[in-house]
This record gives C-alpha cells, sequence and structure tokens, in this order.
C-alpha cells in the first residue's frame, strides 16, 4: 500500500493550485486577534514596564532606566532562578520515568479500556489545582494521614517532617505536572504503527533494541512535547512550591509574584518576566531543534 | 444565509446591550477586600436588609490592593486598607471625605480608635478590626516561659518555627529586639539588624502569612509568630496554644473601611459602613474573625469566652503603648530585598 502510493506520480502543475482566497484569513481572524490581545500585547507591556521607574506607592513611572536588569543579574536572584530550574528538571525527568510507561500502557491497549483509562488521567482536572494541594498538606503534615498510617502500622515510631521540604515541593510538581508528560506521549504512542514494531522483531532484533531504535524515536514527539508542556510552567509556578515548601526557599516564581503584589515594584518584576521568558524561548527553540533533527 | 444573519443580528445585539451597560450607572456595591475576613453572613443581610447587592474581590496584601486599584482595573467602592496605606492614600489624594452624617453608628466605636494619628477625626476611613503581631506556642512541647521575639528563635525551636511571610513584619521584630523604632526602616538600621535576622530566619520552617495556624495545628512547628486572630482561633481550638505579646514591644495593626475617589457609589457604601458599625453585625464578625473589635457596643454583646480570649484581648495591655506602622514609601522593596537575601543565603 505505502509502495503504491509513494511510486504513483502526483499530478502537479498550475491549473491544479489553488491560490488562498481571502476566505482562510477570514476564519483565522479570531485567532490572530486572540493572540494579539492576549499574548503579543501583554508581553510587550511587560517589556516596556521593566524598562521604567515605580514612585512610593509603587505606581509605575514611565522614564526610561537599565537599573532593574542591572538588578536582576544579582547573584542572588540568579541562584533563585538556578534552583527553580533545578526543580522544574528535577520534576521532568520523574515525570517522564513515571509516565512514559503509562502512556505506553494506555496507548497500546485495547480501545475501550483506553477511554477509560485517559478519563482517570484527566480525573484531578476536574478540582481545582489549589484544593489538589491542599488536600497534599493534609496527607503529609506531621498530625496527617500518612504519619498516621506509618505509626499505626508501626513503621515509624515518631511522625515523620514530610511538609515543608523540597521533597514536598518536587511530590507537588511532579502529581500536578504528570497528566501533561502522559497526554501527548500518549497520543504518539497511540499512532504508533504495530507493524513496524512486529517487522522489527521478524528481523531479529531483541526487546532493548526495538525499543532504542523503533519505538522510542517514533514517539520522540510526544516526549519533546510533553517536556516542554511540564518544564516551562513548573519553572515559574509559584502556588504549589509556595504551599508545600513553606517559603523558606522562594522559586524565581514567588519573587517575581511579591514584587507585584508587596513590594511595590512592578518594573522589577516585569524585567524578572522578561528573563524567564528569553529562557522559555531558549527552551522552545531548542526542543524545535531536537525534533527538526531528528526528522531530518 | 438567513441563519447567518439571525446570527450576527443577534450577536449585534448582544454587542449594543453590553454597551448600553456601560453606561448605565452600576447599582452593585464593589466591596475590595482581605481574604478570610468579611463574613458571607454579613454581605447576605446588608443585601436583605438594603437590597443594595454586593460584589466582593479579594486581595492578600495593602501592596496588592493598591496595585489593583492604582492600575484602575475595577471600580471599587470600598477598600479595607490597613493604617499605614490609609496614610499613604491620605496623602496621595486618593481617599473621599466620609459624610458622618450618614454614619451615626461612629458613635459605637471606643475612643480610642475614633481620631487615630493616620487619620484625624475619622475623615476618611472607619476602622474595621485591629490586632497584633505576638508569640503563639504549643504549650505541651514547649516549656516555656517565652516573652520575647528572641526566645521564639532558639536553637532548642530551630526547624520547628512558623513565621509570618512579610517582610515588613520581620523586621519589626528585629527592629523593636535592637531598641530601634519599628518605622524606623533607614538602610543603617537594616543594616544593622541584618545578623539577628540572618540567624533567626535560618531556623524557621515555614513562612505563612496566609494561615500560619495550619502549621501549628498539623503539628508542623511548635511555635511562632502569627496575626492575633490566628493566635486567638488556635486557643480556642485547643488551650494549648498560648498566646504572648513580646516584651521588646508590641505591632498593632487597625484595618480600616475607607472609599476610593473613583467610586461612583458613595452613599451606598457609606450605608455599608453604618450598617457593619452595628454592634450585632459588628458582633458576627468578631464571631467569625476573632481579632479585637474597636466597637465598644459589640463587645459588650460577646460571650466571655470570647473576651477571655487572650489573643483577642490581651489581659492587662495597654493598648496606648501598641506601636502603628506608618508608611516606609520605596523602603518597601529594600525591606522585600533583603529578607528575600536572608532566605536565599
Amino acid at each position: 500500500m505505502a509502495v503504491t502510493a509513494a511510486t504513483a506520480v502526483l499530478p502537479t502543475g498550475p491549473s491544479l493550485q489553488r491560490r488562498a482566497g481571502l476566505g482562510p484569513w477570514f476564519a483565522v481572524t479570531p485567532m490572530l486577534g486572540w493572540l494579539a490581545l492576549f499574548v503579543i500585547v501583554p508581553t510587550l507591556m511587560l517589556v516596556v514596564v521593566s524598562f521604567c521607574e515605580r514612585d512610593a506607592l509603587g505606581r509605575i513611572v514611565y522614564s526610561f532606566t537599565f537599573e532593574n536588569y542591572t538588578r536582576a543579574f544579582d547573584w542572588k536572584w540568579l541562584k533563585i532562578l538556578g534552583v527553580s530550574v533545578w526543580y522544574a528538571f528535577l520534576t521532568t525527568v520523574i515525570c517522564l520515568v513515571l509516565g512514559y510507561p503509562v502512556a505506553y500502557f494506555i496507548g497500546r491497549s485495547s480501545e475501550r479500556v483506553r477511554g477509560l483509562l485517559i478519563m482517570l488521567v484527566m480525573i484531578p482536572f476536574w478540582t481545582s489545582f489549589l484544593i489538589r494541594t491542599y488536600a497534599w498538606i493534609s496527607i503529609l503534615s506531621q498530625e496527617g494521614l500518612l504519619n498516621a498510617l506509618l505509626m499505626t502500622l508501626k513503621i515509624t515510631s515518631a511522625p515523620i517532617g514530610f511538609m515543608y521540604t523540597p521533597f514536598a515541593v518536587i511530590l507537588g510538581l511532579v502529581y500536578n505536572f504528570l497528566p501533561f508528560m502522559i497526554l501527548p506521549i500518549y497520543t504518539s504512542v497511540e499512532k504508533l504503527d504495530g507493524s513496524l514494531i512486529e517487522a522489527a522483531y521478524d528481523l531479529g532484533a531483541r526487546p532493548a533494541r526495538v525499543f532504542s531504535r523503533v519505538v522510542l524515536p517514533l514517539t520522540q514527539p510526544g516526549i519533546a512535547a510533553g517536556i516542554l508542556l511540564v518544564f516551562v510552567p513548573a519553572i515559574a509556578m509559584f502556588a504549589i512550591t509556595n504551599l508545600m515548601g513553606g517559603g523558606a526557599n522562594p522559586t524565581i516564581g514567588e519573587v517575581i509574584q511579591n514584587q507585584f503584589t508587596r513590594a511595590r515594584n512592578q518594573p522589577f518584576g516585569a524585567a524578572l518576566g522578561v528573563l524567564l521568558l528569553a529562557i522559555f524561548i531558549f527552551s522552545l527553540w531548542l526542543s524545535s531543534k531536537f525534533r527538526r533533527g531528528h526528522e531530518a | 444565509m438567513t441563519k447567518h444573519k439571525t446570527k450576527l443580528f443577534a450577536a449585534a445585539c448582544a454587542g449594543a446591550l453590553l454597551l448600553a451597560g456601560c453606561g448605565k450607572k452600576d447599582e452593585t456595591l464593589k466591596l475590595f477586600s482581605w481574604s478570610e475576613y468579611v463574613p458571607q453572613a454579613v454581605i447576605d443581610k446588608f443585601t436583605e436588609e438594603t437590597g443594595i447587592k454586593v460584589a466582593v474581590e479579594n486581595y492578600s496584601s495593602n501592596e496588592e490592593m493598591l496595585a489593583k486599584l492604582l492600575a484602575g482595573g475595577g471600580a471599587y467602592d470600598l477598600i479595607q486598607p490597613s493604617e499605614y496605606t490609609v496614610q499613604a492614600m491620605i496623602k496621595e489624594d486618593l481617599l473621599q471625605e466620609l459624610d458622618q452624617e450618614k454614619i451615626p453608628n461612629l458613635k459605637n466605636l471606643a475612643p480610642e480608635f475614633r481620631n487615630m494619628p493616620f487619620d484625624p477625626d475619622n475623615k476618611f476611613s472607619v476602622p474595621w478590626m485591629a490586632g497584633f503581631v505576638g508569640v503563639v506556642y504549643n504549650a505541651e512541647v514547649v516549656p516555656g516561659p517565652i516573652v520575647s521575639y528572641k526566645d521564639v528563635f532558639t536553637d532548642e525551636h530551630a526547624g520547628r518555627i512558623v513565621v509570618l511571610d512579610d517582610a515588613r513584619e520581620i523586621v519589626t521584630w528585629g527592629l523593636a529586639t535592637a531598641g530601634i523604632p519599628i518605622n524606623d526602616v533607614s538602610d543603617e538600621n537594616l543594616a544593622t539588624i541584618t545578623p539577628l535576622l540572618k540567624d533567626w530566619l535560618g531556623k524557621v520552617k515555614v513562612f505563612d502569612s496566609d494561615s500560619p495556624k495550619t502549621a501549628m495545628s498539623n503539628g508542623d512547628t511548635d511555635i511562632g509568630i502569627v496575626w492575633s486572630g490566628e493566635g486567638a482561633l488556635l486557643f480556642a481550638e485547643n488551650p494549648k496554644f498560648q498566646w504572648v505579646m513580646p516584651v521588646e514591644g508590641v505591632h498593632m495593626f487597625v484595618d480600616n473601611l475607607a472609599i476610593p475617589k473613583t467610586s461612583r457609589n458613595k452613599d451606598k457604601a457609606e450605608a455599608f459602613i453604618n450598617f457593619i458599625l452595628r454592634p450585632d453585625i459588628s458582633k458576627m464578625i468578631s464571631d467569625e474573625f476573632p481579632y479585637y473589635n474597636p466597637n465598644l457596643e459589640a463587645r459588650a454583646l460577646l460571650s466571655p469566652e470570647q473576651l477571655n480570649n487572650p489573643a483577642s484581648y490581651p489581659p492587662g495591655f495597654d493598648l496606648t503603648s501598641a506601636q502603628l506602622f506608618t508608611d516606609i514609601g520605596e523602603q518597601a522593596s529594600k525591606v522585600d530585598e533583603l529578607i528575600t537575601t536572608i532566605k536565599v543565603q
């Protein structure tokens, strides 16, 4: 089948080419309008504000300054940024290791089971992530469910302080972002042609080799999308890290939020936001290069 | 084609209605208040008695309120600024003068809460609730006695401490301990207390301004510096949570109702202010949020249990000895940076 399609001569010529009329443009206008209004304009505002000053009450004063950026490149903010990137990296790796087998299993299940399993992955989205994070607090606290269980089973004699530790932060992040890793990988696995795997086995490949030479390359777009969907929002996350970490080791998201809500310094918050944006654009570029490199 | 036209027509109508709606004077009272501070029952009762609908939006710091108000996002009719923010807003001409004849219930306020230094004669603001920042500890685990801020930050308590995640508050405890007036946040004074704060904050487990009582009642911390309302709730839950007013000096906050210049519903806002000054209504607020009620007539209605809660009404405490915040302007950013720097060291 595939061979026939590839060898068939496709009729090409000016007579068959259609010029795009105004129709398609009209159709994408709402989308372009949306992008302009909610992505481009706010981003430009962020950039403008990051070069501004502010008065005693925190109002933005429109006079040009580089000060916010010179201040942003101080070791302490960079250290906070580094910790945030590290948390996001760990979260991404753990999500990938946990999420890939799940996504693979779901993708290779029968159609009926597949729908059910995907629904199970999606169900947590029905509740706000803040409420689910508060639920974790009541599970992990010293007088919480987990410690009660461990002590009843005599595994520990004294309660363990799970909460307000880096462990709790990573757990909260992994828990919240795991579905964003599973879903795109699942989409790739679902499209995977089973006959290719069969062919690999027929040609004498062992399971490890089938996985590394056939399955992995074919699901790579899903992996790349999953990594991006987890890594990027995890860097800037502030609610989960603050609730689970106890605020003693603030992440860059918490620091930016503080500039707007407590420190009366929106321009500095905007400058940190622009730096974060630069990191996001860099990861996007890296990921698209990774994908294109694979296709070539 | 006809179907298309009908849809277009419907959309046009909706747009026209929307525009018409903008022109009309808004009948709803827009209240911009602290989260966890205005009982829903009070709002429902106000609507029931006056027919005025109330839309509530919340914030969790004075700075957040200021930022949203000054950005002109929502046309708020009533805000709830703390004393130093009232002072700054009066100075910047951002508040409307109150018509005291429309607020006869002002007479219910205790004399010490009328005519306060940040707003002489209550020209622009009316106190909602007041409170203190003090020490709460679990007497079953911490032997005590605890009398001061520095008693909190001992090596025995390291890793078992919760404090407010509020840079200005933290700096205040350091200044009070060093014997410096709490509003004197000059660069030199901040430098003086930096070593002390470095030592203290290294021992803190949790920074939480929204609900510091959670870490205490969950058993994750044994001692902390928190809002008096939180301390009162902990004491009411279990008397093992003891309350202490630190000897170095106590900071008192007074949260107020005020009407921003941008409001076009001044009459309704004043009606709401007068409503919450009614003793029975003010009592409803105290029932849910046990801070220090500035309303004398309402305090007469409280139960002995409520009045004997040491965090709500500290026994033998002289109110005039409590210190109020004044506005520190641009230093707020320096204070925030100092605390963040110490946290990440």
